[in-house]
């Protein structure tokens, strides 16, 4: 649910759930009617969002992995390919669901479902406009962290639950991943937690709101980022750290046995994080839904008010646009760095992460909060 | 103290290295990007086979001789040479001629050796067929023509890189007339006979 903008904050942006009570009440219904027509509308548009954001993904990943090794890519299913996710979705969606024989079906059917639910529910806080998010948790990024750290589970589960050698080696190098990265991660996020005093992630955007793209936290954060980026790719199982499926040692990892809608669940759910992990970074980082010049400076030259409907529903969309653009920029950036960089082992993966970023993390946290205390005009007082 | 400031010290230039190499990587990745996609779109575009592509062997019945040698120098004694004795002639009469090219290697050997030269490579690469017993060709299927990629309408001729005109990289768009990339043989051959009488005038003079 969107909630109403709280006194202290500027009044930019426009708010769809009040103007959506005041029609409906216009019409006569009672405010918890209203309240209850409201309530699913954000949550199945970011649903929708997460899941055509997914597609144009893999669609990007195959265009982007083939123009990197001077291919063509898919061309036939529609306009440029377009369309060919889709297409491998039907496959997916129409092929036969196997259970092993000496498979756990319980857990074996779980472990998927364990894996994409933390995943759409972390979409719960990534803001696209001042309002334009689901729920403006006050615990905003730390539940993002506490919902990613269930993921590994279910990881392990279905690697667990499949009854078969490679799974089990790739549910638990998944695990390992995941535990040895979530602390980098924590604490590059605490560094930005602790400049905006607060861990909703409307007001880290908001923080990052002053001078525009000056403003944004990648020049007071730049190995905060670096070891976000870096993470966030390990959490994602991206390459260089796809161990848990390295296609080469363990044929698919924990996915071996899956096939069918089962599969396509972690399919989906990897792809997801991806979208899900480069939005952060810009909420992060790169100053969410801001304009590199501030949208109030904008409007003031062209001597519009910012209250005005329609500068709010251009600077919302523009919020939308600046948000999905520097999301869709991280995630070529990841996909060029899939074709750069050569998977790292698994002794390497976990030097990488308990040996140099865990130290450069915990050094970036307390440069930061010296900083902090010395400047705090510029790192947040 | 000293030491770990130093361990420190090397620590961070490895990090600083590896990070410039990365994003060295990254340059060459990212520069690929704007670089012509290699891809020949098969069944629609073809590449055209140089002169010394070995394809299927092309067999002439009238002109073998029953030698055998094909067979000889054929590192698996391929083919099949069906031949009688002629006892009022006193010469071999060859009744079939069969080359299996589900176990040809293509080498080429008996091309080479051939003595009448009865043997020769084509530049047919199509062989697929959904009995591997059809691979198996007998003296009229070795006897037809070979087909050019060239000469198929529906098929879309690239020239191989090595055959564009200098500079050129991209072979859709170089029309099927230009000038290839280096000299024919037959030029090779004019310019080396033109070097030779221009030296020839110059050894007379001074003589």
């Amino acid at each position: 649910m969107v909630t109403l903008p709280v006194a202290t904050l500027p009044p930019a942006g426009l708010d769809l759930q009040a103007s959506f009570l005041d029609v409906i009440q216009g019409l006569g219904l009672s405010d918890g009617l209203a309240h209850l027509l409201w309530l699913p509308l954000p949550m199945v548009l970011v649903l929708v969002a997460a899941v055509v954001g997914v597609l144009v993904n893999v669609w990007l990943e195959r265009k982007i992995s083939a123009a990197v090794q001077q291919r063509i890519g898919p061309e036939y299913a529609g306009a440029l390919g377009v369309l060919q996710p889709l297409a491998d979705g039907m496959k997916l969606v129409f092929k036969e669901d196997v259970i092993p024989v000496r498979a756990d079906g319980l857990l074996f059917t779980l472990g998927p479902v364990l894996v994409l639910v933390p995943v759409i529910l972390s979409w719960l806080v990534v803001p696209f406009g001042q309002n334009l998010l689901i729920s403006n948790v006050g615990l905003g990024i730390f539940l993002w962290i506490s919902l990613s750290s269930i993921q590994p589970i279910g990881l392990l589960m279905s690697g667990y639950a499949s009854n078969n050698k490679y799974s089990l080696l790739g549910g638990l190098r998944a695990a390992a991943q995941s535990i040895s990265y979530e602390i980098p991660l924590a604490l590059a996020v605490l560094a930005v937690v602790m400049m905006s005093n607060s861990l909703s992630t409307v007001d880290i955007v908001n923080q990052q709101a002053g001078a525009g793209i000056l403003s944004w936290n990648i020049w007071r954060q730049p190995v905060g980022f670096v070891i976000f980026w870096i993470c966030a790719l390990a959490e994602c199982e991206r390459l260089p750290f796809d161990l848990p499926e390295a296609e080469e040692e363990l044929v698919a990892g924990y996915q071996t046995e899956y096939s069918g809608m089962k599969f396509a669940l972690f399919y989906l759910g990897s792809y997801i994080n991806l979208v899900l992990s480069a939005l952060l970074v810009s909420v992060l980082y790169l100053g969410g839904w801001g304009f590199p010049l501030p949208v109030e400076w904008l409007a003031g030259w062209l001597g519009q008010s910012v209250d005005a409907p329609l500068v709010q529903l251009v600077t919302a969309s523009v919020g939308v646009v600046m948000t999905v653009m520097k999301a869709y920029l991280l995630v070529f950036f990841a996909i060029l760095l899939r074709w750069t960089v050569p998977r790292v082992r698994i002794d390497q993966l976990l030097d990488l992460g308990w040996k140099f970023l865990l130290p450069i993390a915990l050094v970036n946290l307390l440069v930061t909060a010296a900083l902090k205390l010395a400047f705090p005009a510029f790192f947040g007082g | 103290m000293f030491g770990f400031l130093k361990q420190v010290g090397t620590y961070t230039q490895e990090a600083v290295s590896a990070a410039k190499y990365i994003g060295q990587g990254l340059g060459v990745t990212f520069d690929h990007m704007r670089r012509r996609p290699i891809t020949v779109q098969y069944p629609y575009e073809k590449l055209i086979p140089s002169e010394r592509y070995r394809g299927r062997i092309h067999y002439e019945f009238d002109k073998c001789i029953a030698c055998e040698v094909c067979v000889r120098v054929c590192p698996i004694n391929l083919p099949v040479v069906d031949w009688v004795m002629n006892k009022s002639t006193k010469k071999k009469e060859l009744r079939n001629y069969s080359i299996d090219f589900g176990v040809c290697i293509f080498c080429g050997n008996c091309v080479e050796y051939c003595p009448t030269n009865c043997l020769s490579m084509t530049e047919e690469y199509e062989l697929a067929t959904f009995d591997r017993h059809n691979l198996n060709y007998d003296n009229v299927a070795l006897g037809r023509l070979p087909t050019s990629v060239t000469s198929d309408p529906a098929v879309f001729a690239l020239r191989e890189l090595a055959y564009l005109p200098k500079g050129a990289m991209d072979p859709h768009e170089v029309p099927a007339d230009a000038p290839r990339a280096g000299a024919l043989p037959a030029q090779v051959l004019a310019g080396l006979t033109a070097a030779a009488e221009d030296a020839a005038p110059t050894t007379g003079a001074q003589g």
